[in-house]
Parts: C-alpha cells; sequence; structure tokens
C-alpha cells in the first residue's frame, strides 16, 4: 500500500523572534489549508493512506473535516503534549509503518526534530517556520505531488540525502577516546550548530549574535535565513559543494554582515575558519556555562569545562527535490495518461 | 538572559508559595472551612512569576476568577489573601470580595475578577492611563483560553492596539475554559494569532518553563515600557486541580495529568539551577520550609480573625461621588450608601 505522513508543527512560527526580530506569526488555520492541500495532490497521484500526526490545535482533524478525499486519511494513533517530541515521536511511528514518504510543515527546528525519527524515509519539508534553511516554500499542492509521486515509486531520482550535524556532549573529564565508535549521538542539527553564550535554553530561539563563539554549519549557501547566510556571506562562493564549514567568531575577526534573523541583519566577525569535509569533526570547549543551539535553538546546556564534539555526517535524512519529482514523472508520461488506480 | 540570584531565589520562593497557598485551600474547601467558590492556580505558577519578577510595584496586573498566583506573584499579603478567602475582617478587602475579587492597588493588584474577560478593558484603562501621564509603567493583563473567546478581550486588544498602550496581554492557555478543551470552544484554536490581526506582536511559550517565561516576559515588558506597544503572548501551561474546587473533572484524562505533573514548573526550575550550580538543594529545601511555614500562618491568622461586623456591610460598596458634579443628573431619590 502506498502510504504518506504528514507532520504539522502547530508550535513552528510562533517563537520570540516576533519579538526580538521580526518574523512572521504563521498561524495555523493556514497549516490546516497547507495540508488540504498536500491531501488533494497525494490523492490526485495515487496514494492511498495517510496519517496525520494530531496535535493540541486540530490541524489534521480540521484538514479532514469536509475535504472529500477518496483516499483513506486519518490522524496517527498517539498522544500530543504540545511538546517538541511529539515531531520526533510522530516521526518515529510513521517510519515503523512503512510510509514512503513524509510531508513536513515547519521550520529548521520542525524538521530537526523529525529527522530525529524518521529514518530513511523521505522528507518533503514544506517551510511554515522562522528561519527555513531546510524546508522549501513550495505550493502545498506541488509538495503534495511530489511526495506522492516518490512515496508511489515514480520519482525515486528526485530523492537526494542531505547532511547533519552529529553533536556529542562530554563531561569535563570525559575525552573523545571514551567516545565509542558507534556512540549514537546526544543530538543533530540539519543546518547549523553554534555555541551560545547564555546558561538557559528559556525560550529557545538565538538572535544575538554577539554570543555566539562558534558555529558549524552543513551548508552556506547564499540567499539563505539565519547563521548559514554568515557562512555563505563569508565564503562569497569559494566553497566546495558537499562540505561543510567551521567558523570561529571573536572581536578580533573579519566583519561580515548577514541576515541572522527575520529582518535582523548584523555583524559578526570571523576569527578563523575551517572547510568541513564529510566525516570532520570539530571540537568545541567553554571555561564557562554556555548552551548548544541546533539550527535556530538552544537545546543543550555546556556547564563549566564541559565540551562538545561536532562532526559532519554525509548520511542525513533523505529529501525530496519536489521539481525534480514532478520533472521525472512528467518525462515517464504520468500527466499525460489516465490517473492511476492504485492497488 | 540576565538573572540575578536574588532574582532566582525570589522567583523559586512566590512559586513554592503559590503553590502551598493553593495546596493548602485544595484541602482547607474539602474540609469545609471556606465560603464561596475557589478556582486554584496550582501548575501554573511560572507564567503569573516569571511575567511579575519585571514588574515593579507601580505596574499593574489585572488578573481573573483564578487570581490567587498572580496576586502572590505581585507582592499581595499572604495573610490578607487567605483572610479575604475565608470570608474574614482582616481580609485584603474586608472578606467582602472571597478569592475572586482580591485586590491590592499599593501593589498594582487591580483586582482578581469573577467576570471571565474583565480584564483586557480595565488593563487598557490602566494602559491608558500611564501613556496620558507619561509614566513608564506597564500593565500586564492576564486572561485565559475560555477569556479569549469573549468580545471585552477583542475590544481591549483593539484598544491596545490602535493606541499602542504599554499593555502585555497573557492568555494562560491551561487547555480547559471550565470543562471545555478549546478544540471545542475557540474558532480556529490558535489564540497567538489572533491578535496579529490587532496589529501586535504575538508569540506562543512554554508556560511550564518559568525560564521561557521570564525571558519572553523580559522582551515584552521592556518593549511596552519603551513606548513599543502592546504584546500578545500566548502562554501554554495546565492546572492541577479541576475548574473549580468540588469539580470531579471527568472531561480529562489520568494520562494527560499525569504527563502534565512530570513537566512541573518547580521541579524544572529546581533541576535548572541546580545543575547550573546557580543554587543549591539545601537552599532550595529550605525555602520550602519556609513557604509552609508562610502559608501555615496564613491559614492561621484566617482561622482566627473575626468575621465582619454585620454593620459593615453596606460599607466600601459604593463611591462617594461628589453628586453636584455629576450634572445633568439629579440627586438620586434612594440614599447612596456609604
Amino acid at each position: 500500500m502506498m502510504t504518506v505522513g504528514i507532520i504539522a508543527n502547530p508550535a513552528s512560527g510562533k517563537d520570540i523572534r516576533r519579538l526580538v526580530a521580526h518574523g512572521s506569526v504563521f498561524d495555523n488555520e493556514e497549516k490546516v489549508s497547507i495540508v488540504k492541500r498536500v491531501l488533494l495532490g497525494l490523492e490526485a497521484v495515487g496514494v492511498q493512506r495517510v496519517w496525520i500526526m494530531p496535535d493540541r490545535f486540530g490541524i489534521g482533524l480540521k484538514a479532514l473535516d469536509n475535504l472529500p478525499l477518496q483516499i483513506e486519511a486519518s490522524l496517527l494513533d498517539m498522544p500530543a503534549w504540545f511538546t517538541p517530541d511529539d515531531s520526533r515521536r510522530a516521526a518515529q511511528l510513521l517510519a515503523e509503518r512503512g510510509v514512503g514518504c513524509i510531508v513536513t510543515l515547519g521550520g529548521d527546528g520542525t524538521n530537526r526534530l523529525v529527522a530525529k525519527g524518521c529514518g530513511e524515509v523521505p522528507l518533503m519539508p514544506i517551510s511554515t517556520g522562522t528561519n527555513n534553511v531546510f524546508p522549501m516554500m513550495i505550493e502545498a499542492t506541488t509538495a503534495g505531488l511530489a511526495a506522492g509521486l516518490v512515496a508511489c515509486g515514480r520519482a525515486s531520482a528526485a530523492v537526494t540525502r542531505a547532511p547533519r550535524i552529529d553533536v556529542y556532549r562530554l563531561r569535563a573529564n570525559q575525552a573523545e577516546a571514551d567516545l565509542p565508535a558507534d556512540a549514537p549521538p546526544d543530538d543533530i542539527a540539519l543546518v547549523d550548530a553554534a555555541v551560545y553564550d547564555e546558561r538557559f535554553v528559556a525560550a529557545r530561539a538565538i538572535w544575538d549574535s554577539t554570543r555566539i563563539s562558534d558555529i558549524v554549519l552543513t551548508r552556506a549557501e547564499p540567499g539563505n535565513i539565519g547563521l548559514s547566510s554568515i557562512g555563505a556571506n563569508f565564503l562569497a562562493g569559494n566553497y566546495p559543494s558537499g562540505h561543510g564549514l567551521y567558523l570561529h567568531l571573536a572581536a578580533s575577526g573579519q566583519p561580515v554582515r548577514a541576515p541572522v534573523a527575520p529582518g535582523l541583519m548584523q555583524t559578526v566577525h570571523v576569527a578563523a575558519h575551517r572547510v568541513l569535509a564529510p566525516g570532520d569533526t570539530v571540537r568545541v570547549h567553554r571555561d564557562r556555562p554556555a548552551v548548544l543551539a541546533f539550527d535556530g535553538e538552544r537545546e543543550l546546556e555546556l556547564h563549566t569545562n564541559d565540551w562538545a564534539l561536532l562532526r559532519l555526517n554525509p548520511h542525513g535524512p533523505r529529501v525530496i527535490d519536489p521539481r525534480r519529482a514532478i520533472a521525472v514523472a512528467a518525462q515517464a508520461g504520468f500527466f499525460t495518461t489516465p490517473v492511476p488506480v492504485s492497488s | 538572559m540576565e538573572i540575578s540570584r536574588d532574582k532566582l531565589l525570589w522567583a523559586y520562593e512566590r512559586m513554592r508559595l503559590i503553590r502551598e497557598f493553593e495546596d493548602r485551600l485544595h484541602t482547607d474547601f474539602a474540609a469545609g472551612k471556606i465560603p464561596g467558590f475557589v478556582h486554584l492556580y496550582a501548575g501554573e505558577e511560572a507564567v503569573a512569576v516569571g511575567l511579575c519578577a519585571h514588574l515593579r510595584d507601580n505596574d499593574f496586573i489585572t488578573s481573573t476568577h483564578r487570581g490567587h498566583g498572580h496576586c502572590i506573584a505581585k507582592g499581595v499579603d499572604l495573610r490578607e489573601m487567605m483572610a479575604e478567602i475565608y470570608g474574614k475582617a482582616t481580609g485584603a478587602c474586608k472578606g467582602k470580595g472571597g478569592s475572586m475579587h482580591i485586590a491590592d492597588v499599593n501593589k498594582g493588584m487591580l483586582g482578581a475578577n469573577g467576570i471571565v474577560g474583565g480584564g483586557p478593558p480595565l488593563a487598557c484603562g490602566a494602559g491608558l492611563t500611564a501613556k496620558l501621564k507619561g509614566t513608564d509603567q506597564v500593565t500586564v493583563c492576564f486572561f485565559g483560553d475560555g477569556a479569549s473567546n469573549q468580545g471585552t478581550t477583542f475590544e481591549g486588544l483593539n484598544l491596545a492596539g490602535i493606541w499602542k498602550l504599554p499593555v502585555v496581554f497573557v492568555c494562560e492557555n491551561n487547555g480547559y475554559a471550565e470543562t471545555t478543551s478549546p478544540q471545542y470552544s475557540v474558532a480556529g484554536q490558535d489564540i497567538a494569532a489572533r491578535a496579529r490581526g490587532f496589529g501586535m506582536p504575538s508569540i506562543a511559550i512554554d508556560g511550564l518553563d518559568f525560564f521561557a517565561v521570564y525571558e519572553a516576559a523580559g522582551e515584552a515588558i521592556a518593549r511596552a515600557r519603551r513606548g513599543e506597544g502592546p504584546t500578545f503572548i500566548e502562554a501554554q501551561t495546565y492546572r492541577y486541580y479541576g475548574h473549580f474546587e468540588g469539580d470531579s473533572v471527568r472531561y480529562r484524562n489520568r494520562e494527560e495529568e499525569e504527563h502534565y505533573r512530570s513537566r512541573d514548573c518547580l521541579y524544572r526550575f529546581r533541576q535548572t539551577a541546580t545543575a547550573q550550580g546557580l543554587l543549591t538543594e539545601a537552599e532550595l529545601d529550605a525555602i520550602d520550609a519556609r513557604a509552609r511555614a508562610a502559608i501555615n500562618e496564613a491559614s492561621q491568622f484566617a482561622a482566627d480573625s473575626p468575621m465582619p461586623d454585620p454593620a459593615e456591610l453596606l460599607t466600601d460598596v459604593y463611591v462617594d461621588y461628589p453628586m453636584a458634579a455629576l450634572w445633568p443628573f439629579q440627586e438620586p431619590a434612594v440614599p447612596v450608601y456609604r
């Protein structure tokens, strides 16, 4: 059976960056509308079964309300607690059910959580967050079509693998040698990991670049928002494809201006940098408390003299290129032949 | 986010006092010691304390029927609060208001409020006063997910929006308006997004995490003080007890209650503060003991206090207006009580 999962994060697009920057509030009614269009796109290409993550705002329930669908679609059977872990658990459950694709609605933070649970299931990430480097600004119908084509095995060539950053937090008395070769990371990041001069995770988002000492990026492509824009604006294109980047920031460094959050241009000072090949590691140490922020959100506290090992892992989540998926299907005559009958 | 050690100690003490106060009322009400209705705030402490940690005595708050936590966070006297709830003459309102009408203007506490959605218009009045007088006073308006559906709330948001009033609207979304979840009562269910229509920034936060509330509140209150206008915060939280004491709570299940209790704000505060080496277990234990003693003492004070004199029944009911100044209205035929 051709199946797809949908994870719409009700909390995306609502964090403190509406106060400290100029982020848009992404309301959940719009997410309902997006999920409806995704469902219609999925149905149009022959997907038979869809599960949607339940949430406290009822995005999935409302999307299914009064939507004339021929395919079977319902909420995933799991409790929703309105915690970030909902997205990870939903992804894990969907992967266990063998879905052919997971459509996500959120920003970089949402997709990071999904990537922690989805395993090898390809993602079709639709942007509804604050900093959106990993997800795409794309019409939901198109995303639904592309996700459905991949789930039905008609556009496997449109799936590529994204890198990720594996993060290991070690206590002051631990050495790198203490870390088993196959140790699972304590956390991951899809776009950026940063050391932030702050004790508390608190409201999670980061926006003050003067508090950042170190950044590891999986990508430094021009035109992005958030910390990866620092890398792109600093390297100015001198950056080999498939590589990551490490930046050390200090007052003595070269000034670089970049949009670190929506509407928030800041100047940072890059004191050192290193292009990272797949598998390369960066070791960061602080002699005072700090937090590690992943994809724009504070996550792990580093106590005094703790240190962290960050490794560029080329084997991150599998991601759909929606334009390529539709092009592949079109070239195969999919859109000029009768609507497929699912078996 | 900057927070001093003294502020951390203060915050934990306030949250613990609220918890002890409410737990005591829970048992006292069951024992038949308390007249009238009681709505307990236990579980939601991080919201009131995270907000009020940034306020001064001359800043204002408006509250709700579930107002004990707001009062304690704003510094209202515990003994007078307890006596008020007991209906005693020594209460904050001489025992005439009870749980839902505790007020202390000297502390900027403009009143708990029995009217769901009664706070926003009052908050706008306080905000307009500060704006016209040119002070930097801020008003924090607490209300619930139920009140988010009231016309008064929308009117308040509109006034604050057009006049750029120094008001922070804090929707304490505890998941139930009395017994009804937002799924059945809030169109769209996205309370934070509603404020966007009134032209003010709006965020949703984890209301069970003191540090998340404190940081967001600091930014919102600083905006208001700078004259940048209102902010809307939806704090997602949970109440441990029923809507009112006596509620059999059949509309939610044990699994849900246990989940939220596992994210208890006091527990998480303790975990963070001790892991960071900012406070010690011994310090926090000492606060726990002091809070318990303070509530015991307040409860005993209330129990020992006299009932109001029946002759006081009609005092403090109406303000003594200078009637001549109310022209063209005539002196009323019935006497004005004073």
